[in-house]
C-alpha cells in the first residue's frame, strides 16, 4: 500500500497554523514515515500533483479571486479536503474586515495608512487578484474534515494527520477538539 | 405524580413538573441554553429538544408538563441533529468569535454546547451584520453581536431584582437587547446589581472590571460573606494569584439565592486608596515607620496607667465590619479589662440602640425575616430607602409589586421606593408614633383591626392634623395595610418601636429591622451602642479596618491627646494618629457574621494578607499580652446574654 499522499497550501492566513504543524517536534518525524508529503507552502514544491493527492490541506480563508481558484484546484486534485485553521473553518481573524465595504478597506490599507504620503493610490493592475468578502473554504468547495483553533494546537494537528495517514477520517474530541 | 419513560427508564415524578426538571431530577442531562435553575422558563433557545412518542413534532422538554405515561427520548438521532442544526442557527445569527472573547475557552455555555455536541464547525457563514455594542456602563458592558436572545437577563433584571430594566426591542433577527425605552445602560435606571452579567450564558453582557483576568478553570473560589452590610449576602469570591478577580452572588446562599447589589458585587473590586503597609509611630510630628513590637509597646505604655479610669481613660471605637471575634475581644480589652465606660461602634448605635432598649422590656425575640416579604401581601417600609442600602431586601419587594403585593413607605425624606409604592405617607411634621397611631386609628375606622387597640377611629382627625396630611391619606395607607394577607414592616431603627409593634399586631402583621452594618446586631448584643464623645478622655483608639469612620466621630478622634488607628487604607484618620497599624480587609480576614434575620454565617479567608498587615483579633490579643491582660470571652455565650428583636442563631 502506498503511502498516502499529502500537500497542504495557505490562503488568507498568517502561516501560524503550519507554525503550528511544525510545533508537533520530533513526532513530525513519525507523520513522515506515515505519509508523502508532496507539497506545502514551506518545503521544496509548492503545488498538488497534477495526477492528484489523497489528502489536501488548506490554511486560510478565500478573500481574492487568486485564494478562490487555489482552492477550487486543490479541490479537485485530492480526495479528502482538510480545512486548516479559524480563518479556514469560518473566516477567521481577517473576517472582521467584512464589517466594511472592499473600498473602505482599500482606502484605508493604500491611501490612509499613517506611514503612506499623498502619492498613496489603490493598485488596480488587471493582474492582480480581484478583492472580495472573507469567506470560510466551504463557501466555495466541500470541506471533508474541519481542524478548527487559532491555530490548532499541535496535538490536534498531529493527531489529524496520523489518523488520515492511517487511512481514517478523523475524529475530534475532548483535549483535541477543545483545551482550556 | 405521573409516571413517565424517558430513555426507557421509568419516573415516578410529581404533576406539573416539566418534562427538563424531571429529566434533571433524575440525573438524564438534556442541553439547554435560554433555562436556569432561578428563573422561570422561556424556551427561547430549542436546545432542549426531545421526542414525545405520539407528538407532532419535537418539543422542548423546558416547558412541556409531564403528563401521565408520557414516552420521552433524549438520544435519537433526531434529536441529536436537532441539537446541532439549533446550535447552527444560533452561531449563524450573529457574529460569535471566539478567538478573542473574554468568556471562550470554558465559560461559555454556547461554545460549551457546541463542544459537547462535538461541532467542529457549523455550515452557515456569520451574520457579518455590525450589532450595537454599548460600553456607556462603569461595570457593564453590552455586545449585542454575541446575544442569542435567551432573555435570561430580562427575566433575572425583573423577576428576581424587582428593576425591570431590560427588555427586548424589534423582533425575529432584528431582536435587540435594550436598556428602559433604549437609551444606554450607562444612563438607564439600572441600578449595577449585576444579576444580568451572572446569568448571561455567553459574552453579551461582561463585567468589563474582570474580564480577560481569568477563566472559572484559571482562578479559586472562596464561599464567603459579603460584609457591605447587614443582609449578609453569601458570595463567592474569585481570585487568581493571591489577588481578587470578581464577586458572584451564591445560587445556594439561603438569604440572597444569588442575587448582590453593586455595594457587594462591584464596590470592592474599585479599591484604589492608598494602603497602609506597616506600623507607624509619629516622631517628631511625622509618621515614621516601626515594628509591630515598638508600636504595641508604645500603646500599651500610654493605655496602662488609664486602667481602670471609666470616665476619662480610654475611648475606643471599632467597626461594625468586623467580625464578631475581633468586636468581642475590643469590648472585653477596652470595657471589661481596661474599665472604659466609652467603648461603641462606628454606627454608635444608630440603628440598633432604641430596638435593643424595646427587646430588654419585652424580654422575648419577635421579629420575622427576609423570607417572610417574599409572601407578603403588603409590606410597609418606614424610613430605610432600600434603593439606597440594604438594596437585597428591596430586590424581594419590588419582585413582588407586578404579581400584587401592595407597598406602603413612611418616610419624611424622599424614599427611592416611592415610585414603586401603592401609597406614599410623606409627613411634614409630627413623629413616628403620631403616624403609626394615625394607622392605627384608620384600621380602626376601617372596622378592619385583628388585634386590640385602645385608639379610636375618632382619633384619626387628630394624629392626620399633628403630621401634616390628610385623613384620606392614612385611610388609603390602611386600606393598602388590611386587603393583604401577612403585612410585613420592614423599619430602620427602633424609634417608637412599641407603637409600631401595636400597629402591626392589630393588622396580625411581622416586623423587620434592618439594624445598619454587617455585625451591628452583635454589637448591640454587646452593648456597643453608645454616642462616640470624647470628654477628657487621654487616649482614643479606632479599629476601622477597611470601614470608615463618621466625620463627626473623627472631629471627635482629634481631641484624643493620644490616638491609635487600627485601618487597612490611609485617610483623615490616620493622617492624625500617633500610632497606625495596618489592618487586614474582609478578604484577608475571617470570621462570624451575624445578619439581620439573627442568622450566624461564616466569612471565610479568600486573599492571604501581607505578613506586616494583621487582622483585628491578631492585633488585640498581641495588644493585651503587652498590657498583661487575658482575653477569655466566648462570644458564643455573649450573644445570647440579652435578648433581641430578633432570635440569634
Amino acid at each position: 500500500m502506498a503511502k498516502p499522499k499529502v500537500s497542504s497550501d495557505w490562503l488568507a492566513g498568517c502561516a501560524g497554523c503550519h507554525m503550528s504543524l511544525l510545533d508537533m517536534d520530533e513526532r513530525i518525524v513519525d507523520v513522515i514515515n506515515l505519509v508523502d508529503l508532496r507539497s506545502t507552502p514551506i518545503t521544496d514544491l509548492k503545488h498538488p500533483d497534477e495526477s492528484g493527492v489523497d489528502v489536501g490541506i488548506l490554511e486560510g480563508g478565500i478573500n481574492n479571486s487568486y485564494n478562490e481558484e487555489v482552492a477550487v484546484n486543490m479541490r479537485s486534485h485530492c480526495k479528502i479536503l482538510v480545512a486548516f485553521g479559524d480563518c479556514a473553518v469560518f473566516g477567521g481573524v481577517p473576517a472582521m474586515r467584512n464589517f466594511f465595504t472592499i473600498e473602505e478597506t482599500l482606502r484605508r490599507a493604500y491611501i490612509e495608512t499613517e506611514s503612506t504620503d499623498e502619492s498613496g493610490h489603490i493598485p488596480n493592475d488587471p493582474e492582480l487578484a480581484v478583492p472580495m468578502k472573507v469567506h470560510a473554504i466551504q463557501d466555495f468547495v466541500k470541506v471533508d474534515v474541519f481542524l478548527p483553533g487559532c491555530p490548532p494546537s499541535a496535538d490536534a494537528i498531529f493527531h489529524v494527520l496520523s489518523e488520515l495517514g492511517q487511512g481514517r477520517i478523523p475524529e475530534l474530541k475532548g483535549d483535541t477538539l477543545h483545551w482550556n | 405524580m405521573a409516571t413517565i419513560t424517558i430513555n426507557g427508564n421509568k419516573l415516578e415524578v410529581p404533576d406539573g413538573m416539566t418534562v427538563l426538571r424531571a429529566a434533571q431530577a433524575n440525573g438524564i442531562e438534556i442541553p439547554t441554553l435560554c433555562d436556569h435553575p432561578h428563573l422561570t422558563p422561556y424556551g427561547g433557545c430549542r436546545l432542549c429538544l426531545v421526542e414525545v412518542e405520539g407528538a407532532r413534532t419535537l418539543q422542548p422538554s423546558c416547558t412541556l408538563p409531564v403528563s401521565n405515561n408520557m414516552v420521552v427520548k433524549t438520544d435519537t438521532k433526531k434529536v441529536l441533529d436537532a441539537r446541532k442544526f439549533v446550535l447552527t442557527l444560533i452561531f449563524s445569527e450573529r457574529n460569535h468569535f471566539c478567538p478573542y472573547c473574554q468568556v471562550s475557552g470554558g465559560d461559555c455555555e454556547l461554545q460549551n454546547a457546541a463542544y459537547n455536541e462535538g461541532m467542529t464547525h457549523w455550515p452557515l457563514s456569520p451574520n457579518y451584520t455590525t450589532f450595537p455594542m454599548d460600553a456607556s456602563h462603569p461595570y457593564i458592558i453590552m455586545e449585542a453581536n454575541r446575544c442569542i436572545l435567551c432573555r435570561r437577563c430580562v427575566r433575572a433584571c425583573g423577576d428576581l431584582v424587582g428593576n425591570y430594566t431590560l427588555g427586548f426591542e424589534e423582533r425575529g433577527a432584528n431582536s435587540i437587547l435594550v436598556a428602559d425605552t433604549g437609551v444606554p445602560l450607562g444612563e438607564s435606571t439600572c441600578i449595577s446589581c449585576g444579576a444580568c452579567v451572572q446569568v448571561c450564558p455567553t459574552g453579551a453582557l461582561i463585567d468589563r472590571w474582570s474580564a480577560y483576568r481569568g477563566r472559572e478553570t484559571q482562578v479559586d473560589v472562596t464561599n464567603t460573606v459579603c460584609v457591605a452590610c447587614s443582609v449578609g449576602c453569601k458570595v463567592n469570591v474569585l481570585t487568581r494569584n493571591n489577588s481578587l478577580v470578581r464577586i458572584e452572588g451564591d445560587w445556594e446562599g439561603a438569604v440572597n439565592e444569588g442575587l448582590l447589589c453593586e455595594f457587594g458585587r462591584f464596590d470592592p473590586m474599585k479599591v484604589d486608596c492608598e494602603r497602609i503597609a506597616t506600623p507607624m509611630i509619629r516622631k517628631n510630628g511625622a509618621l515614621k515607620a516601626a515594628t509591630w513590637d515598638e508600636a504595641l509597646s508604645t500603646i500599651a505604655s500610654q493605655l496602662k496607667p488609664l486602667s481602670g479610669k471609666s470616665a476619662d481613660g480610654v475611648a475606643a471605637l471599632i467597626s461594625t465590619r468586623q467580625p464578631i471575634e475581633a468586636i468581642s475581644l475590643f469590648k472585653e480589652l477596652f470595657a471589661d479589662q481596661l474599665g472604659s465606660g466609652m467603648v461603641t461602634t462606628t454606627e454608635e448605635g444608630e440603628f440598633t440602640a432604641d430596638s435593643a432598649v424595646y427587646a430588654d422590656m419585652v424580654n422575648k425575640a419577635f421579629e420575622t425575616d427576609l423570607k417572610a416579604l417574599q409572601v407578603a401581601g403588603a409590606v410597609m417600609v418606614v424610613d430605610a430607602d432600600l434603593v439606597k442600602d440594604h438594596q437585597v431586601a428591596g430586590f424581594f419587594i419590588k419582585r413582588k409589586l407586578s404579581a400584587g403585593t401592595n407597598l406602603l413607605v413612611v418616610d419624611k425624606k424622599e424614599n427611592g421606593l416611592n415610585p414603586f409604592a401603592n401609597k406614599v405617607l410623606k409627613a411634614g411634621k409630627g413623629s413616628n408614633a403620631e403616624i403609626f397611631k394615625g394607622l392605627i386609628a384608620a384600621v380602626v375606622k376601617l372596622g378592619l383591626a385583628k388585634g386590640k387597640t385602645a385608639i379610636k377611629a375618632a382619633d384619626l382627625d387628630g394624629f392626620a392634623a399633628a403630621t401634616g396630611l390628610k385623613t384620606d391619606d392614612y385611610l388609603d395607607a390602611a386600606f393598602v395595610l388590611t386587603s393583604a394577607e401577612k403585612p410585613v414592616f420592614v423599619y430602620e431603627n427602633g424609634t417608637d418601636l412599641a407603637v409600631l409593634k401595636e400597629l402591626a399586631d392589630v393588622v396580625e402583621g411581622e416586623l423587620l429591622s434592618l439594624k445598619g452594618g454587617s455585625n451591628s446586631l452583635a454589637a448591640s448584643q454587646l452593648h456597643l451602642d453608645k454616642t462616640f464623645k470624647i470628654n477628657g478622655h487621654k487616649a482614643a483608639f479606632f479599629a476601622i479596618g477597611d470601614g470608615e469612620a463618621s466625620q463627626k466621630s473623627v472631629k471627635e478622634f482629634e481631641k484624643a491627646p493620644f490616638k491609635v488607628v487600627l485601618a487597612t487604607y490611609a485617610s483623615a484618620l490616620t493622617g492624625v494618629a500617633d500610632v497606625v497599624l495596618p489592618s487586614t480587609n474582609w478578604l484577608e480576614q475571617e470570621g462570624h457574621y451575624i445578619n439581620l434575620e439573627g442568622k450566624t454565617q461564616w466569612a471565610k479567608i479568600a486573599i492571604t494578607p501581607a505578613e506586616e498587615t494583621w487582622t483585628t483579633v491578631q492585633t488585640l490579643n498581641a495588644l493585651a499580652e503587652k498590657l498583661g491582660v487575658k482575653l477569655t470571652a466566648d462570644w458564643t455565650k455573649e450573644m445570647h446574654e440579652r435578648v433581641s428583636v430578633v432570635e440569634i442563631s
